[in-house]
């Protein structure tokens, strides 16, 4: 056995000892699905050719794909889906974790009860909001008639763009309580005489929040942000579940094609080529977010976000 | 104790042992919750005859059922049969997943007419028809009269307009249920109309696409006209859905199958009649079947096909057709004297049989229902011509033929 | 003085609240109704006349009628004979992801947090890079994976690919925790000459209680919330389904059974939403002191 020579080398040994356990699992568990999605995609392999038996094709799967009529519009709205959710569970993130950082009463019971749809298995969830969609018996539709925005059943998910939006409203209710709990815990982070010194020189509620909150915050706003959008761009069940990427492909985001390829029509050498491409996408997307995130944080001197 | 037998089964496979017929084991999926008691006597005869072999009747729920059976057969450990939708036996069996199946003359001629179109492929079959349907016309009497008409069946297409547009326009129902989303049953609402008129998928002689016809263009059209008269956002609906407005009085008629009268309330007064005929032909109909397949490579292929053979005649299968509500697939008047759809509301589902188009056999099915059903969606939106629409849907089922 | 709200900003704040949370809560209140409702009840629409729309006591009508009863919470165990199983299957497959998990992250984000080493920020990356994909895009690999090492319609099924998307996550967050526990305390343990493996037994761990209790159920949650997908694609086995996948059996052959539907969804997370009550002061207190700032 070589022994080591140096401090640092028993520490190297001791460190990757320790992580060995976990590389050697994600990499028996991870690493070679990628590999055989990565070669898949240049088969055609389908139902029939799943083990064995499918031929390689080249290029000709990626050559489909892109050249498709459609992939330029699943692209541009999977990116149009991922910034409009993300940004709006942002948003009402920080609202949320600004009201209920406030002092209120029954902060804890009403901290609990906006936990459930992070909690509660997103499929159903998704069930619960496919209910409320629906046209002719569904809360929402109901609820329209009788205030007189319509005057008939309507159904969320008949049509091209209210199910864009149908689906991005239930995404971002999947997606604010956590990012709800991780500002709040952020907000509560800050130290308070920083507040304290403000408010004696008279600063405004806004102005605190705008020059003392944001600014200590912001890291987590920025991880949050990438995890988010990370998580966002492939999420598949919601859609999966409210429309399956109809009508006609309004909710076609890339990670349902792909699905819809690979599983719903058992074109696994296609569908993998789709998958390829995602990971493409996402890698080129989050190399540029961190690009530009490093230099606008140069720029203004954001503290603790380099790595 | 199945599971554990299960497994034990596989592993010796695995191993490349080849059992001896005497301890074999016939694996089948059955759809559904449960057993039906006229299939386990079928399973119980056939252990009977051959002793030593067991069947492995497993029963998974409807949604997932079709999906196992191909999931397991895709990664190579196929089960023996299984109940599956017609639609899926020309991939299976172009892929090598299912064997062809011998069914006599005797049972050929048997079968009602264009029953055994929808398991053809290539000049065999490949697959035991064992469950069957055919569509037609429900109307609720009670808001045709409300909205001034009178209750008689609608002969034509523009016969069906005025009538769903009267119930429309004076009620405050739906004149019409249509079905628009992503199924399966929208694509055979839509076959329903495009048999009427006289229109075809698909050419099985010569394997040729014959969708972009002006028959399908006029009916697609009709199609866009009724969306005008027919509930609100079709795209969300599909036919069990369209079921639940009618029993709640909000469409005045729909198309559905045989099993219609035992899932309506009992306070609507309703009559069925055909598929109205559209300008370009006569009234027909859509001939769907789900059958047992028998796949490739299980344990014992000659034994699953003739447990396949078992369950699919004779009394087992009347029992299952009457009980679930099914239009008859075999002509049982040949075989008995008392058959349980001399009715009239029977009659109105066997006389189309003999006029009515199969449900078009794909390799890529899913390409096909993708394809008619983005049509639908399209003139339903108003997302361009029908013409435009039409050809579209053609080039993708061109590329999935 | 800073934290008195005048009565005017008193009462925004409520109102934002409610809003909030009427947001967060209205599918499950409204799936609470309809579980109570029968099913002719539930497709109903209020009779209206030609060209009139619903007023105010239609609406109300759709939410009270005296047929509702809790009929669907005692007839959903009929119709789905297996749906206790399916609750506990979800529990456990949840736990077991936990636990399996937190074996392979302690180590690995105590080695991050604490030393620097040849390789550290590009495994790391690596480590993060997975979490860029979701299960859905590796599917069929994953399934003839499964099926080499015979897991298939196992609970292993479920529980290694969950634990695999989940390695990532439990590293880097419990890494940012074990980072703002004092090196001094474990330079005083090595002056004492304790071995590394000790220190971190005896010494990190009571300390990191609250950072593994937040690392620890922000797992469990997501195993819990992402069990669908693996389930619906590995595994066939009613015995091992967990609730979601259990719940399709009350889609039949030819109608849904909403009502009990809603009502064994609600009954299912019923257990997880209590564990997560109880704990949720903990979490809290852990996230604050913990920070996550990267």
């Amino acid at each position: 056995m070589f022994k080591p020579k140096t401090k640092a080398q028993t520490t190297t040994l001791f460190a990757w000892a320790l992580i060995a356990p976990a590389a050697i699992y994600m990499f028996l568990i991870v690493v070679w699905p990628l590999v055989e999605t990565f070669r898949l995609s240049f088969t055609n392999s389908n139902i029939g050719t799943l083990m064995e038996g499918h031929d390689y094709i080249g290029w000709d799967n990626y050559e489909k794909a892109l050249g498709g009529r459609k992939f330029p519009a699943i692209v541009n709205r999977t990116f149009y889906w991922m910034f409009l959710s993300v940004g709006l569970k942002m948003i009402l993130g920080l609202i949320g974790a600004s009201l209920l950082a406030s002092n209120i009463r029954a902060r804890g019971v009403i901290r609990a009860l906006v936990m459930p749809p992070w909690i509660v298995p997103i499929a159903i969830g998704c069930f619960g909001w496919l209910w409320l969609y629906n046209g002719h018996f569904g809360l929402l539709s109901n609820f329209a008639e009788m205030i007189g925005i319509t005057d008939g059943p309507f159904s969320f998910l008949a049509y091209k763009k209210s199910a864009f939006y149908s689906a991005v409203v239930t995404d971002v209710w999947i997606g604010t309580p956590m990012v709800t709990l991780f500002f709040l815990a952020a907000m509560q982070g800050v130290p308070r005489d920083l507040y304290e010194a403000a408010y004696v020189d008279g600063a405004s509620r806004w102005y605190r929040f705008r020059r003392i909150t944001m600014p200590q915050i912001m890291p987590t706003v920025i991880t949050m942000a990438l995890l988010s959008a990370i998580w966002t761009f492939n999420s598949f069940e919601i859609i999966w579940i409210l429309t399956e990427g109809g009508p006609r492909g309004a909710t076609t985001t890339l990670i349902i094609d792909t699905y819809k390829t690979a599983i719903f029509s058992y074109k696994f050498g296609a569908g993998a080529t789709r998958a390829v491409l995602v990971v493409l996408l996402l890698g080129v997307f989050s190399i540029i977010y961190l690009t530009v995130l490093g230099r606008v944080s140069k720029k203004f001197g954001y503290a603790g976000v380099a790595k | 104790m199945k599971h554990i037998k299960k497994a034990l089964f596989l592993a010796l496979i695995g191993a490349g042992f080849m059992a001896p017929v005497q301890a074999a084991e016939v694996h089948a999926i059955i759809c559904g919750g449960e057993i039906r008691a006229a299939d386990q006597v079928v399973f119980d005869a056939f252990e009977a005859k051959y002793p030593g072999v067991t069947v492995n009747a497993e029963a998974v729920p409807w949604g997932t059922c079709q999906d196992k059976s191909m999931t397991l057969a895709a990664a190579g450990d196929p089960v023996g049969l299984a109940y599956i939708g017609s639609r899926t036996l020309k991939q299976l069996g172009r892929s090598g997943l299912i064997i062809p199946v011998d069914i006599s003359d005797e049972m050929q001629a048997l079968y009602q007419p264009g029953v055994l179109a929808t398991v053809s492929d290539g000049g065999q079959f490949w697959g035991y028809p064992h469950a069957f349907s055919t569509k037609a016309l429900f109307i609720n009497c009670g808001l045709v009269e409300a909205a001034g008409e009178a209750c008689v069946a609608p002969r034509t297409w523009t016969g069906l307009y005025n009538m769903a547009k009267a119930v429309n326009d004076n009620t405050s129902a739906a004149g019409i249920g249509l079905a628009a989303k992503d199924f399966d049953n929208t694509m055979h609402q839509f076959l329903n109309y495009l048999y009427s008129n006289g229109g075809t998928v698909s050419d099985a002689a010569t394997g040729e696409v014959t969708f972009n016809s002006p028959e399908t263009v006029e009916t697609l059209e009709f199609i866009g006209k009724l969306a005008g008269v027919a509930q609100e956002g079709p795209s969300g609906y599909e036919r069990s859905q369209l079921t639940q407005l009618y029993n709640d009085g909000q469409i005045g008629m729909y198309i559905n199958g045989p099993w219609g009268a035992g899932q309506h309330n009992a306070n609507i007064a309703e009559i069925v009649v055909p598929v109205p005929a559209g300008p370009s032909g006569e009234s027909g109909t859509l001939l769907i079947t789900d059958s047992m397949a028998v796949f490739k490579g299980s344990a014992d292929e000659g034994l699953a096909m003739e447990l396949a053979q078992m369950m699919t005649s004779g009394a087992a299968q009347y029992d299952l057709d009457s009980s679930w509500g099914l239009t008859p697939i075999l002509q049982y008047e040949k075989m008995m004297d008392d058959v349980y759809y001399s009715t009239d509301y029977w009659q109105t589902f066997v006389d189309p049989i003999g006029r009515g188009g199969p449900e078009p056999m794909f390799e890529d099915f899913k390409a096909l229902q993708m394809g008619i059903n983005s049509a639908i969606q399209g003139i339903i939106l108003g997302e361009g011509s029908a013409a435009d629409l039409v050809a579209e849907a053609a080039e993708t089922l061109a590329e999935g033929l | 003085m800073m934290d008195k709200y005048s009565l005017p900003r008193k009462i925004a704040i409520y109102f934002c609240i409610a809003l909030f949370l009427t947001f967060m809560l209205l599918p499950f209140v409204e799936m609470f109704i309809a579980s109570l409702r029968p099913l002719t009840h539930l497709f109903h629409r209020p009779e209206l006349e030609v060209g009139e729309t619903m007023d105010f006591m239609d609406f109300i009508s759709r939410f009270w009628s005296d047929k509702m009863s809790f009929q669907a919470y005692s007839d959903m165990w009929v119709t789905v004979p297996q749906l206790g199983r399916y609750i506990f299957n979800s529990v456990f497959l949840a736990t077991a992801v936990t636990i399996m998990s937190m074996i392979f992250v302690i180590p690995a984000a105590y080695a991050y947090a604490r030393f620097s080493f040849r390789g550290k920020s590009v495994s790391l990356t690596l480590f993060l890079a997975v979490n860029m994909f979701s299960g859905a895009v590796l599917l069929i690999p994953l399934y003839k994976l499964l099926r080499a090492y015979g897991m298939l319609n196992t609970y292993w099924a479920m529980i290694i690919p969950g634990v695999a998307f989940l390695i990532p996550m439990g590293i880097w967050l419990l890494k940012s925790f074990l980072e703002k526990i004092p090196y001094e305390l474990e330079e005083a343990s090595f002056v004492d000459g304790a071995s590394r493996l000790y220190t971190l037994r005896r010494v990190i761990l009571p300390l990191a209680v609250p950072g593994l209790v937040v690392v620890g159920v922000a797992i469990f949650i997501g195993a819990y919330a992402q069990q669908f997908l693996f389930a619906i694609t590995f595994n066939q086995e009613r015995d091992y389904m967990p609730l979601p996948q259990g719940i399709f059996e009350f889609i039949g052959y030819q109608r849904v059974l909403w009502n009990e539907m809603m009502a064994a969804s609600l009954v299912g997370i019923l257990p997880v939403l209590l564990i997560f009550l109880f704990l949720q002061k903990h979490l809290i207190a852990g996230l604050t002191q913990g920070a996550v700032k990267e």
